[in-house]
């Protein structure tokens, strides 16, 4: 990765890299990949943040076509001087932070491609930077997998949050065609915070959820500062109580976040606490909202496996955008 | 400080990690990541197991035959769900042979290879060798100048150039050399993708359906063919028995049974894709202008294209009337051998584009087929099938065959086609035995219907090259398939009822 700055030794990079707020927003070409790219964009608009549009394209297997390795057709394509799919959706991305003012069109430019085993087109990145250090990157990768491909571009640089689109709504005939697996591996390896856009709309703020555990409150002051970040800084908490009786309990939880995310200087505009099934109120109460935030709850090993986790049953189930934050 | 250090701080304070905490943390790696994955090859596995050790033999079936059956069950499975690389799947079938059924290893090696493996063999060097002449830019110049500039003429050109070039050397081939014709045009006549979906959908689908259509058309058109040629020969013929002359199929003798249903289906190519898409441009002058300048900058014809073709017309002539003395696979050999010598074509290039773990696959494949005959499971198969029938009527005549297209179309659809052949053929030639009707009218019927495939991406090589471009959505091969699927059952149950009795079958 010593391709970025050229005086930086790739462990310099890296520490470069940590002391910047980094945004890896996945294209696919669909209309709600784009929408999460208009969040990263807003939640790194700040000077000391950078966006980076990933496209991955799955290997190609040859066991399908008969054979013959689809390479033979995608030689042939570059042989017409055509483009493969994804530079296009990487194209339109940039085009939209253009046009969102997000970005110069007289930002220096620097290509780079690294050959992939069996890929005539391998990975390549154009990085876009500005003079204050600001920069945008369009990455084009291939790898086995979507999720194989975001996670590796995790270990490339850190990430402090990853976005992808999720299309259609829960239960419908969109959500067996789109492959849930991908967002959800994706939440569950990553070691970042993920945002899964669904009908991601600005504007009406984000709810951020909270169990009255540590994390949940160190998940609280992180999200804090995710949202100072966005332009609207609208923020809102909300816990849930089992039954009436541990009501006051989950109030106190609530007050907890509130009094952490006050500390962050953000105004808190609604906080409060719902009684019955967490993911069930989770759910309902994010309608209002353009995102829910929900944080691991922290089980590690066999019991998150046996027992699943509110924050991914969220996850799934959720009409609205879910951050797994972390 | 900034956001990473805190998270890693915080998760430090969280995560104190602990010895059972570690275990647990490995065992759920090891839970997720491989056990939950690999999920079906295991049940594969066990479904395996349970028949060999549980099952009763049932009457008519030996112990071996019970064996091999369970094989061809896992295999199936992992077929379908590819749980692992599928060559590894070829592999396990060779090993099970060697310790489940107690075959000498040199029987097994020497049953992986015949005339139809050595095909598959030489036709996918040739495809590689085809496509590497970049004759396809010639080849849509002259597409153009014969339909003019009309969509509705161009789109029926090219699915008839398509199909009578894929007829003979593959729809794989055709795909990947008239890919980037097709979107060469699409992008020609309008740089923004969403003005031109439906244009790039009936541009693309003329390629794919075009080419698919036209895989069954000629012996060499297709791996199933060869596969199915070689069942007939290794099932029925009796070289003793003169009688037993007519299940020798060659190259001909198939031509006129599948290439009439291939011309009959072309032009319905192109009226099912205008009535699903509604192209953005009736008229694509813009584009075909550019793309003569495109081919005037190749300059004229070279000696080396001269070569190609005059090299590409031996092979074609090499199949129609020596390959039933010598066999296909050898044609396909020659005709790769001479392309190599010629110096047309590097084998770093044919090394690269051919995927050989089909060409082991396929042996496998084969093999276990006629493992299914020799242990008599493909004929205790095929009578349980048909006592399954017989309630519906559908033990003969055409409700059999309509069973036997049916049940090809819909494992083609989960499978590679020439796979699905090599699996379903033992089966359905020993249900036509078994029933009384004719081998070569039920082979047939297999043969043709796997080239149905047309509801998935994965369906056909053709399909799946197709995709690869990036302007289909899967939807889209939904929408179009079907209707496809049922011209196609419709045209085949035709000729299978009033043509091929024609030929005395």
């Amino acid at each position: 990765m010593a391709d970025v700055v050229e005086e930086l030794t790739p462990e310099q990079l890296l520490e470069a890299r940590r002391n910047r707020f980094r945004v890896l927003a996945c294209v696919d070409g669909s209309d709600e990949s784009y929408r999460g790219l208009r969040y990263a964009a807003d939640v790194g608009h700040a000077e000391d943040a950078d966006v980076i549009l990933l496209y991955v394209r799955p290997v190609d297997q040859g066991m399908r076509t008969g054979g013959l390795q689809v390479r033979v057709a995608r030689e042939n394509m570059l042989n017409w001087g055509l483009e493969l799919p994804g530079i296009q959706y990487l194209k339109k991305g940039r085009d939209q932070l253009i046009e969102l003012g997000e970005m110069a069109s007289n930002w220096g430019e620097k290509f780079t491609h690294t050959d992939v085993d069996g890929d005539p087109l391998g990975d390549n990145k154009i990085e876009y930077r500005s003079e204050n250090g600001k920069s945008i990157v369009l990455k084009l990768k291939v790898a086995p997998s979507v999720a194989a491909g975001i996670l590796d571009q995790y270990e490339l640089g850190p990430y402090n949050l990853i976005i992808l689109g999720a299309s259609g709504k829960a239960g419908g005939i969109a959500k067996a065609l789109w492959d849930p697996a991908i967002a959800e591996k994706v939440a569950m390896h990553a070691p970042c915070s993920v945002l899964a856009a669904r009908d991601l709309r600005r504007g009406h703020g984000h709810l951020v959820c909270t169990d009255g555990s540590e994390q949940a409150l160190a998940m609280a002051r992180k999200s804090a500062r995710m949202v100072h970040r966005t332009e609207l800084k609208n923020i809102s908490v909300m816990s849930v109580a089992l039954d009436d009786e541990s009501r006051p309990e989950a109030q106190r939880y609530v007050d907890e976040a509130v009094a952490v995310i006050e500390e962050a200087d953000l105004e808190v505009r609604n906080a409060f606490v719902r009684v019955g099934n967490p993911v069930e109120q989770i759910i309902e109460a994010g309608e209002d909202y353009s995102l829910i935030l929900v944080g691991e709850t922290g089980r590690t090993g066999l019991k998150r496996f046996f027992m699943g986790s509110v924050a991914f049953k969220v996850l799934e189930y959720a009409n609205k955008s879910v951050m797994v934050v972390r | 400080m900034n956001d990473a250090n805190a998270g890693q701080i915080a998760d430090e304070a969280v995560k104190s990690p602990t010895f059972a905490n570690k275990v647990g943390h490995l065992l759920y790696e090891f839970f997720v990541h491989f056990v939950w994955e690999k999920r079906w090859f295991f049940i594969a596995l066990l479904v395996g197991a349970a028949i060999i050790l549980f099952v009763p033999e049932p009457d008519g079936l030996t112990h071996k035959g019970l064996i091999v059956l369970a094989m061809s069950v896992v295999a199936i499975i992992l077929f379908i769900t590819e749980p692992i690389p599928l060559p590894s799947v070829a592999l396990l079938i060779i090993l099970g042979q060697i310790f489940l059924l107690g075959e000498d290893s040199a029987t097994v090696a020497r049953s992986l290879w015949n005339d139809s493996v050595l095909f598959i063999l030489g036709s996918l060097m040739l495809a590689v060798a085809v496509v590497k002449q970049k004759l396809d830019k010639r080849i849509a110049w002259l597409i153009v100048r014969m339909t003019g500039t009309k969509t509705t003429r161009i789109c029926f050109g090219i699915s008839a150039v398509s199909g009578v070039l894929a007829s003979f050397i593959g729809e794989h081939t055709v795909a990947a050399m008239m890919l980037p014709v097709g979107i060469t045009l699409v992008t020609l006549t309008s740089d923004d993708p969403k003005k031109v979906r439906n244009l790039a959908a009936v541009l693309l689908f003329s390629i794919a359906y075009g080419a698919s259509v036209a895989g069954i058309g000629t012996p060499s058109g297709g791996a199933r063919n060869a596969i199915m040629i070689g069942y007939w020969r290794e099932f029925f013929y009796d070289p003793a028995n003169p009688e037993t002359q007519r299940y020798l199929i060659d190259y001909l003798r198939w031509m006129t049974f599948a290439y009439p249903m291939f011309l009959i289906q072309l032009p319905f190519v192109t009226l099912i894709l205008f009535m699903t898409f509604k192209p953005e441009y009736r008229d694509l002058s813009r584009a075909v202008v550019r793309l003569r300048s495109l081919v005037e900058a190749e300059g004229p014809m070279k000696s080396a294209d001269w070569i190609s073709i005059f090299l590409f017309f031996l092979v074609l002539l090499g199949w129609i009337f020596i390959s039933d003395k010598v066999g296909m696979g050898t044609v396909a050999i020659v005709g790769a051998t001479l392309f190599l010598v010629a110096g047309l074509v590097r084998w770093e290039d044919i090394n690269s584009g051919v995927n050989w773990g089909v060409v082991l696959l396929y042996g496998a494949a084969i093999s276990l087929g006629i493992e299914m005959k020799d242990t008599g499971a493909a004929k205790w198969v095929a009578e349980s099938f048909l006592g399954f029938l017989a309630p519906f009527g559908a033990d003969q005549g055409l409700g059999l065959w309509g069973a036997v297209s049916v049940l090809t179309t819909f494992v083609t659809n989960t499978m590679s086609n020439g796979a699905a052949v090599a699996v379903l053929g033992p089966i359905v030639l020993n249900v036509a035995d078994v029933a009384g009707e004719s081998p070569i009218i039920i082979g047939f019927i297999t043969a043709v219907s796997s080239a149905f495939a047309y509801l998935t991406v994965v369906g056909t090589p053709a399909c799946t090259i197709v995709y690869a471009s990036g302007y289909l959505k899967t939807t889209d091969f939904l929408a179009v398939g079907s209707k496809m699927a049922i011209t196609s059952i419709i045209i085949m149950m035709i000729a299978a009822a009033i043509y091929w009795p024609l030929l005395g079958v």
